[in-house]
């Protein structure tokens, strides 16, 4: 029963859904289109080299990485910060949206006024949340492994998946706690606020604990840290991913603990 | 061992960041089988009262219970048996009227298809158009229908017939006695007399937070004011009918006399009346406001 709202949380957001995955995809065929002319340009990685540190550790270019290989190339141009916002932006949109933004609009009320459980409720749209979330890691990976013998970039297939596992982990955590936000409080504002300052922090804490020492300590509370900065060239941290899932799972069931507990909100 | 009420609330309250009293100490019970009308002005506590019921808010103080079911420990079997259209109804703007209906039967599980059907032919539902392309009145039949289509055993209706026209209202009233005449219970809020009393077996009124009265909805009706404007061919002597018991001459300007009346006195009103020639004479039943007035002023007398 509580499935239906499953399947009801897919088909609204279907045509966001579809808009979202032709963009990204287009997204990612421009970015590859471009691979060839750095390929052929040696002097890019002398350019890299020189690049202040603070903004090389923000785009996670590593010590010794090639960024004139397939694999460094689409770590800094897609991997270390447009893919991650861009799954961000969906995932906190859709968590946001599917149960703070459904309260806010009054329409939360006919469907918990049925006999379902409200945390049945928060997890079966929290399953939709994750099969949006998965789907737009998919499309990535499908894009990136076709256009990869076009304008070869050489990458190995396992790694790929690696590094779309480690950013659907990251969706995941950061939709969930929008949804997890959303099921505590009443209102869409903190359900969109509180997962983007925290996803924000998390970058900040992961691109600069290594020039500002004092950041250090806080690095294993990053999710963007946990699951390791340039998969593509040396792989995803898979127990960092765990780590990272496992979170999301626990801010999800906190979520379907605390709606329990509150007023249902009338607009 | 009795059987447990359709609805049966003791101290039930409700106080909203502890100063705003919503709902205080509501006693309440409501028979299997009884159309209980609650009545009050907009903001008297009727929808936080049925929100409770539902447990979409908890109570401060209090419980309710649903066939004997506790709304807090046992909230989904007792909304098991509950059918409720909300004051303020929303539904899935891009949905059509069929989707939107489908999906609420798969959210509620078990729904008895013909009865649906039945209900959305007997209303008039507009089935396949998108619901944000639909009037108040259309989005309110697809309410009803979602309410009733489990056949459950208690229907909680907010204002049923707002945006229904006449002939509508008349179904939904028809609609409302077969229920109770199968037995199933009706709770019914509204802040018009008029809505409920044409169904309602006994009427609730609930004022600022508080349960002021239950009566048979009858005793009401005869309490109710009336309005009268008597529109005479020469002026008439007002002492004739402020004479009368319960009238009160509100004014006479010229050959128009406006008295307040209540039921029983209309026969004497209307003798009185006849005793001149008459050119137009009008009855209107004073607002809910006014019956709170008189139920408060026959307070203080008692008090």
């Amino acid at each position: 029963m509580a499935a239906e709202l499953l399947r009801r949380g897919l088909s609204d957001h279907r045509r966001a859904l579809a808009a979202w995955c032709v963009g990204i995809a287009a997204y990612v065929a421009l970015v590859a289109a471009i691979f060839p002319s750095i390929e052929s340009s040696p002097d890019f990685n002398k350019l890299v080299e020189s690049y202040p540190d603070v903004l090389k550790s923000l785009f996670g270019i590593a010590a010794g990485g090639d960024v004139t290989s397939g694999a460094g190339y689409l770590d800094v141009e897609l991997f270390s910060l447009m893919l991650p916002l861009l799954v961000l932006v969906l995932a906190i949109g859709s968590g946001a949206r599917t149960l703070a933004g459904e309260e806010d609009a009054g329409r939360l009320e006919l469907v918990l006024s049925y006999p379902l459980r409200r945390r049945d409720a928060v997890l079966a749209k929290g399953a939709a949340v994750a099969a949006e979330i998965v789907t737009v890691c998919v499309v990535v990976g499908i894009a990136i492994a076709l256009l990869d013998p076009l304008v070869g970039l050489d990458l190995a297939l396992g790694r790929l998946a690696e590094a779309l596992g480690a950013l659907a982990a990251l969706g995941l955590v950061y939709g969930w706690l929008a949804l997890a936000v959303g099921a505590a409080w009443p209102s869409r504002a903190p359900a969109i606020g509180v997962p983007a300052a925290a996803a924000a922090g998390a970058y900040l804490v992961s691109g600069l604990h290594e020039l500002a020492g004092w950041l250090d300590p806080f690095r294993f509370l990053s999710p963007f840290w946990l699951v390791g900065s340039s998969p593509l060239q040396s792989g995803a941290d898979a127990r960092g991913v765990l780590v990272v899932v496992v979170a999301a799972v626990i801010v999800l069931l906190a979520g379907a603990l605390l709606v329990e507990r509150r007023d249902l909100e009338t607009p | 061992m009795l059987e447990p009420a359709a609805i049966d609330t003791v101290g039930l309250s409700k106080t909203y960041g502890g100063k705003v009293h919503a709902l205080v100490g509501l006693d309440l019970r409501v028979e299997r089988g009884e159309v209980f009308g609650y009545l009050g002005p907009n903001g008297a506590g009727k929808s936080t009262t049925i929100r409770l019921l539902l447990g979409l808010i908890h109570p401060t103080a209090g419980r309710a219970s649903v066939f004997g079911l506790d709304t807090r420990t046992n909230g989904v079997r007792a909304r098991g048996h509950l059918g409720y259209l909300p004051g303020d109804l929303r539904l899935s703007d891009r949905l059509t009227g069929r989707e939107q209906l489908e999906s609420l039967a798969s959210l509620r599980g078990s729904v008895d298809r013909a009865l649906r059907d039945e209900l959305c032919a007997r209303l008039g539902v507009v089935l396949e158009r998108p619901i944000r392309q639909l009037s108040r009145g259309n989005r309110q039949k697809i309410g009803l229908v979602q309410a009733f289509m489990h056949r459950p055993e208690l229907v909680v209706l907010d204002e049923p017939t707002a945006g229904l026209d006449p002939l509508l209202q008349n179904e939904v009233r028809a609609l409302l006695r077969e229920t109770a005449a199968e037995g199933r219970t009706i709770f019914l809020s509204s802040h018009s007399l008029d809505e409920v009393q044409h169904v309602a077996d006994r009427v609730g009124i609930i004022r600022a937070g508080r349960l002021v009265d239950v009566d048979a909805v009858e005793s009401l009706r005869e309490r109710a004011l009336r309005h009268v404007t008597i529109t005479f061919a020469e002026p008439a002597d007002p002492s004739q009918f402020a004479g009368l018991d319960g009238v009160r001459v509100v004014s006479t300007d010229g050959a128009v006399l406006r008295l307040s009346a209540p039921e029983p006195a209309m026969d004497g009103v209307v003798k009185a009346a006849a005793r001149y020639r008459i050119v137009d004479l009008v009855s209107q039943p004073a607002d809910l406001e006014e019956i709170f007035l008189e139920l408060y002023r026959e307070g203080d007398d008692g008090g």
